[in-house]
């Protein structure tokens, strides 16, 4: 049907020559013929020969000037950092190493952000709009819902993040990350997964989205795939101060003082660590179910060892990875304030609408071991995690109805000390079971918009930003409840 | 508050149910949803399958035989068969069921659909052997004959499935591939195999996980009875008859030469600071994967040698055209090589 395209109408003169010629029709069945000989391989030995013909040509015609240099100072390292013994300890100190700058370093120029945007401007601007006479409700929309929200995220995000990145590109330049993901690969390997997924759940500690984004060195179709949907089970940047304070002031204050700090400093490490091995036990999940049928080819190149170009990265990390990722966190951040804000000033029969949502969500709350103030609270801040805690303290003390503390409905803040957030929230009816719950749904819940956003851009489907948002959403639901439900067995109503 | 105790409990139950229902495969909504897709054209574009196989087979096609392999009750098939008998595509002559030339067709055209699905997930996805044939059992009754020439062209009129048969072209031709089992060839005769049949599943699976696949050259050492052994690329194998048989091979005249042992290495057997030349890749390496070899520049005549091997143990770096890539073993026990160096010649 398909193989009999010959011109059949064809002008005579195409056909002139001697009778003797064969005729189109005994060619191609004369061609059909030699098709069953040639067999099966033919595109492929066809396509080897010509790589090899034209290796053999380039071996012949490329002149090598002099010996090549020695590899002498690359195989030494190489040797160290991939050794038995060594590789593993190494890189657990280099990474240490990172973390521990990124979050002493961070501190300050946090603070000092804080102050400007939230400690300084923001009065200002309250300020300047009463000055104005603009009515209330605006202000309220414009500074107290979306530039407080915006410069919250940009406050906590940006200084872990303009640090942590040009740290780990450093290290990326330099040619050490291929190493990692080479002595890494034999673990993932048992879960269907890349040795560079390694790099992209670091990265995801500092940021999902840039993570997500950092999953293109990734060249395997299906790894790549278990790398973005896995990526959200690395704590990020806007979710280890939500551990860190729930930790100290609840899970610490049950151990005696001089244990407090390293028994909270172990509960958090114990929720990054659950977060690692779920990331590991989904891969496989996934790489055995609904990634079955996705292309897999491997490959790592481990390029030579080069000394850094200090500014040329730190530049292009800041430029490519802080402000893209904070650029989109503002985009989505600032719809947030403006969100939380409405919900708790527009009032129905006096009662706000925040109100009577949290009235619904309590029940349901309560069977997971959080509340109707946490699920909001999550919902509203599902543009970036830095805005739960803020957004959890507004609405529990609007709910207590007590005036004498916070800032005022739907205006984030955060206490002066860890005592005074203990005081709001155990008013609110938290108790440690709360805090762990909390603790565990921060690790699994949905990925941020920007991520899941991010989710949707790199791989061009629907289907694949849904599965990574409702996953981790299921898995923290059920993980929540069978604590919570546990929790109550073991120690009564709590 | 409800009670934790009860929560558990009814939670725990939905869970089950939720299991039961959706499971991978096995969920009941799943076989249901499966069941319905098989619905009446299936069942007869099977049955002329069926008949067309014991046809090529020189078997008598029954209609106990066609339920049997349909695994429908006697009465559905004969519905099925006497529906197929008015729109002229079966004859049944005394019990024995025929096609005619529109039934022959028919059945080749689902048999085309079949082999190009498998030549399609053997080369474009990351199926692995044993899921190909399953699969296309269902794709093949998915597309009508112009989609069918769209996936032919799509993936360059293949003349073979990942098995070794034949795929008909437009026309319904084909051309068998003429082999024989391996038990009926003479003893040291080289002999490259054809065809592995993927039917039934259980001694595919079998062949498969022996590292069996066509193309490649065997010499049989022992065919009795009990057993039947034989050199494949380096390695003897020994198999009962009944698999044996189930392998297709042609003669190769006596001059080929059979890899025995020692000179079949492939990079996976380089040790640290070895260098070897790349001989071929093998055939059971496919598609995506064998086209990232030869871009990373892994071809016949190049020469290789094993660098390190990772903290974890696993990968291993080999240079390469003076770049150091790690390679998992199971991907460098697909690249043959040869520890001789210099040109043969």
């Amino acid at each position: 049907m398909t193989t009999t395209s010959i011109p059949m109408n064809a002008p005579p003169q195409t056909r002139h020559g001697s009778e003797s010629e064969t005729s189109p029709e005994e060619v191609l069945a004369l061609a059909r013929t030699l098709r069953w000989e040639i067999g099966g391989d033919f595109h492929q030995t066809l396509m080897e020969t010509i790589y090899t013909d034209a290796a053999r040509i380039a071996d012949r015609a490329v002149t090598r000037p002099g010996e090549k240099p020695r590899f002498d100072l690359d195989r030494t390292i190489d040797g160290l950092v991939t050794s038995r013994r060594w590789g593993i300890p190494i890189m657990i100190l280099m990474f240490t190493a990172v973390f521990w700058i990124t979050i002493t370093g961070a501190n300050i120029p946090s603070q000092m952000l804080s102050n400007l945007l939230i400690g300084t401007i923001y009065p200002a601007l309250q300020q300047a709009a009463a000055a104005i006479g603009m009515p209330w409700w605006l202000s309220g929309f414009l500074i107290d819902g979306m530039y407080l929200a915006t410069a919250w995220v940009v406050s906590v995000m940006l200084p872990p993040m303009a640090i942590f990145f040009p740290l780990f590109t450093l290290l990326e330049d330099f040619g050490y990350l291929p190493r990692v993901a080479f002595n890494l690969d034999n673990i993932y390997k048992k879960s269907g997964a890349h040795g560079k997924q390694s790099l992209s759940m670091m990265m995801g500690f500092g940021c999902n989205a840039a993570g997500i984004v950092s999953t293109r060195i990734i060249d395997s179709p299906r790894e790549r795939l278990i790398a973005i949907l896995t990526n959200n089970f690395a704590l990020c940047n806007g979710r280890w101060p939500t551990q860190i304070l729930l930790a100290t002031i609840f899970i610490g204050a049950l151990a005696p003082v001089y244990m407090a700090g390293l028994i909270s400093a172990l509960a958090v490490v114990g929720i990054a660590m659950l977060g690692i091995v779920i990331s590991f036990l989904v891969s496989g999940m996934l790489s055995r179910s609904l990634l079955k049928g996705e292309v897999s080819t491997f490959s790592l190149e481990l390029p030579p060892f080069r000394p850094p170009r200090v500014l040329q990265t730190i530049y292009t990390s800041f430029i490519d990875r802080t402000l893209y990722v904070l650029w989109r966190a503002v985009v989505f951040a600032a719809p947030a304030g403006a969100v939380i804000w409405l919900v708790s000033n527009i009032t129905i029969n006096g009662t706000s609408a925040a109100q009577y949502i949290i009235n619904v969500l309590d029940p349901i709350g309560l069977l997971f071991g959080l509340n109707g103030v946490i699920l909001l609270a999550y919902v509203v801040a599902i543009p970036a995690n830095e805005i739960v805690i803020p957004t959890i303290l507004m609405l529990t003390v609007m709910t207590l109805g007590a005036t004498n503390l916070g800032a005022g409905a739907g205006v984030m803040f955060e206490t002066e000390s860890n005592a005074a957030t203990k005081a709001i929230l155990t008013a609110g009816g938290w108790t440690v079971l709360t805090a762990i719950s909390v603790m565990l749904f921060s690790l699994l819940h949905n990925p941020c918009s920007t991520t899941i956003y991010t989710i949707y851009k790199e791989t061009g489907s629907k289907k694949w930003a849904t599965v990574s948002t409702l996953l981790p959403l299921a898995m923290g639901f059920a993980v929540t409840f069978v604590v919570a439900q546990v929790w109550r067995l073991v120690f009564g109503a709590g | 508050m409800p009670d934790p105790l009860i929560a558990l409990i009814v939670a725990g139950l939905l869970a089950g149910i939720t299991a039961l229902l959706f499971w991978p495969e096995r969920g009941l909504v799943i076989r249901w949803r499966r069941s319905r897709q098989m619905n009446e054209r299936v069942l007869a574009e099977d049955a002329l399958k069926q008949i067309h196989k014991s046809e090529m087979r020189g078997q008598v096609a029954t209609l106990d035989g066609v339920a049997g392999a349909l695994q429908i009750s006697r009465d559905h098939t004969a519905e099925l068969l006497a529906r197929a008998e008015e729109n002229g595509l079966v004859s049944n002559e005394a019990g024995v069921l025929h096609l005619t030339p529109e039934g022959r067709n028919a059945a080749l055209h689902i048999i085309r659909a079949h082999r190009l699905w498998e030549r399609y997930l053997a080369d474009q996805t990351g199926f692995g052997e044993a899921q190909w044939h399953g699969q296309a059992e269902i794709l093949e009754h998915s597309l009508p004959p112009e989609e069918v020439d769209a996936l032919a062209a799509k993936l360059g009129y293949p003349t073979h499935d990942p098995h070794g048969d034949p795929i008909p072209d437009a026309s319904g031709q084909y051309v068998a591939h003429g082999g024989q089992p391996l038990t009926a060839i003479a003893l040291d005769q080289p002999a490259q195999i054809v065809h592995i049949e993927d039917e039934p599943e259980t001694i595919y699976a079998q062949l498969v996980a022996l590292g069996l696949y066509p193309g490649m050259t065997v010499r049989l050492v022992e065919a009795s009875s009990k057993r039947v052994r034989f050199w494949a690329n380096g390695d003897e194998h020994v198999l009962a008859p009944i698999l044996a048989t189930n392998i297709s091979v042609v003669p190769l005249p006596e001059t080929a030469t059979v890899v025995v042992e020692s000179d079949s290495e492939t990079l996976a057997d380089l040790k640290l600071g070895e260098r070897g030349k790349v001989s071929a890749i093998s055939p059971r390496c496919r598609g995506a994967e064998r086209r990232r070899f030869m871009d990373l520049g892994i071809l016949p005549g190049t020469v290789i040698s094993a660098e390190m091997v990772s903290a974890g143990g696993d990968p291993t770096a080999y240079r390469i055209r003076e770049a150091l890539i790690a390679l998992r073993s199971e991907q460098a026990s697909m690249i043959q090589i040869t520890r001789r160096l210099e040109p043969a010649a």
